[in-house]
């Protein structure tokens, strides 16, 4: 569904990765593991269709999103979701935070109109049931714990029902009860056939939530495979190294 | 935080009422004869309409350059910050030259006008609200404009968001440039004249220029009752913007 093809990213001089190919299939979770600064960000920023790599191209079922021209790429992009390591949320309601994706594709006068007092739509409630904030729509993003506000971020995403779903580190910062809410969300979204690529360096984490792994090391991936095969038989030595803690950063 | 608007709003009736101030007389002409109320009219319509063009280009201005990157974007900062240091009286020199008979706009005749003084301080309050206003766009925390795209959003959707993140700074640069441009004096003196008509309604006096004028002749006493009306105007706009603001940050 969403496929990054001998993909090549760079920051000035410096290369991120080179050649990368990778796919997120609908109703999975792929997990991509690495150590920090490895480049996870980049590849999701990539598989987000806001960054254009230096080569090599992203498609989304089957149209790559940089040989359209921008109405179409927005388009696309629009069915990709995206959670940030940090909350992000804006200076508004609960409910405002995550009605924010399905008012940016209303036409100017239905997002007029909902500045009048018009309640949530019932998608807003559905994504804030997913991670146990229904309850919570009117209160305001700026009086939320980190946890919660993490959680009202991957609802923001979920909202709009995107194919899509990429998180970037989305329990970096938050406690085990909070990590438990948004791992059961994951679960939740691939349920409902969403495509979920996860960045973490948590290996358990990738153990529990996700089916497949994708190993990112030195500027590309080692190994992509079923997540209890690439765990307990690796066949890259570099990834057996990384998974054992012999290969240090 | 909450300011009272109550009290200050309560001044300006106590402030224009003749029988709150016996005996007071403003160049022989009563409150109640208008010329007071002419002078705030003045005041209130020269700044404010300064001030609406200002913002109307001030505050685009300030998104365009903060949310762009581009070379020489630290220099443009510094010339806009730079701006308010601006004297007032060499703003109303150039204001002066560019409407007088010679001056490029002189066939518009607009010397010793209220549009003139609108003009200058245009000038004057453009540079305050375009820099604070850019402070506060740059204060906005990238991850907000990131979330915006990601979400789905449009460049315009995401300097939208810039814009709401950063009102309560936008509102300020608003009231830093009126609080510039209504307590100003130089530049109205030069191209207004603080003219006022036979009847001794005022064209181009402004409570400032009233102020300085009264105290030049030694009417203290008028100078200081000018002086608190400008002082309460400025009050009550200030509250209003802070309580609008706190409203806002209760939604």
């Amino acid at each position: 569904m969403l496929r990054a093809t001998d993909a090549s990213a760079s920051y000035g001089e410096v290369a991120v990765f080179r050649d990368l190919s990778i796919e997120v299939d609908a109703g999975e979770v792929l997990a991509v593991i690495g150590p920090s600064g490895v480049g996870k960000t980049t590849l999701l920023r990539l598989l987000a269709l806001s960054h254009e790599p230096d080569d090599g191209s992203v498609a989304l079922d089957g149209t790559e999103a940089w040989a359209v021209d921008a109405a179409e790429r927005l388009a696309l992009r629009r069915r990709v979701g995206f959670v940030f390591q940090e909350a992000n949320l804006f200076d508004a309601s609960v409910a405002r935070n995550v009605e924010y994706g399905l008012r940016v594709r209303r036409s100017w006068a239905d997002r007029a109109g909902s500045l009048f007092g018009r309640s949530a739509p019932d998608a807003v409630h559905e994504a804030l049931d997913v991670v146990g904030l229904a309850d919570e729509t009117g209160r305001h993003a700026a009086s939320l714990s980190g946890g919660e506000a993490q959680r009202v971020s991957f609802a923001r995403a979920l909202a709009y029902e995107p194919d899509a779903l990429l998180l970037d580190e989305p329990t970096s910062d938050l406690d085990p009860r909070n990590t438990a809410v948004i791992e059961e969300a994951i679960g939740e979204a691939r349920d409902r056939g969403i495509g979920v690529a996860l960045a973490t360096h948590d290996m358990h984490q990738a153990e529990r939530v996700a089916d497949r792994v994708a190993v990112l090391l030195d500027e590309g991936i080692t190994e992509v495979g079923p997540t209890e095969r690439v765990f307990e038989d690796p066949a890259d030595e570099r990834t057996r190294k990384f998974i054992s803690g012999e290969l240090v950063y | 935080m909450s300011v009272p608007v109550e009290p200050v709003a309560q001044l300006l009736p106590v402030l224009l009422d003749p029988a709150a101030w016996p005996g007071t007389s403003l160049f022989g002409a009563s409150f109640r004869d208008g010329y007071v109320g002419s002078i705030i009219a003045v005041s209130l319509y020269v700044s404010l309409t300064a001030v609406a063009l200002s913002t109307l280009i001030s505050v685009p201005a300030a998104l365009a350059i903060g949310l762009a990157d581009f070379p020489g974007k630290g220099f443009v900062k510094s010339v806009v910050n730079t701006g308010m240091g601006f004297p007032s009286v060499v703003v109303g020199l150039v204001v002066l030259f560019a409407v007088s008979n010679q001056g490029p706009l002189g066939s518009l005749e607009l010397i010793f006008t209220r549009e003139a003084m609108i003009m200058s301080q245009f000038v004057l309050a453009t540079p305050p609200i375009t820099a604070i206003s850019l402070a506060a766009v740059d204060g906005v925390d990238d991850g907000v404009r990131d979330a915006a795209r990601a979400l789905g959003g449009t460049r315009l959707d995401a300097a939208l968001v810039v814009v709401k993140e950063a009102r309560y700074g936008i509102a300020t640069a608003v009231l830093a440039g009126f609080g510039r441009a209504i307590s100003e004096v130089g530049s109205v003196l030069i191209v207004g004249g603080n003219i006022t008509g036979a009847d001794g309604i005022s064209k181009t006096r402004t409570l400032t220029t009233a102020i300085q004028l009264e105290a030049r002749q030694g009417q203290y006493e008028t100078a200081m009752v000018l002086g608190a009306v400008l002082v309460a105007l400025v009050l009550t706009v200030n509250a209003v913007v802070v309580r609008f603001g706190g409203r806002g940050a209760q939604g």
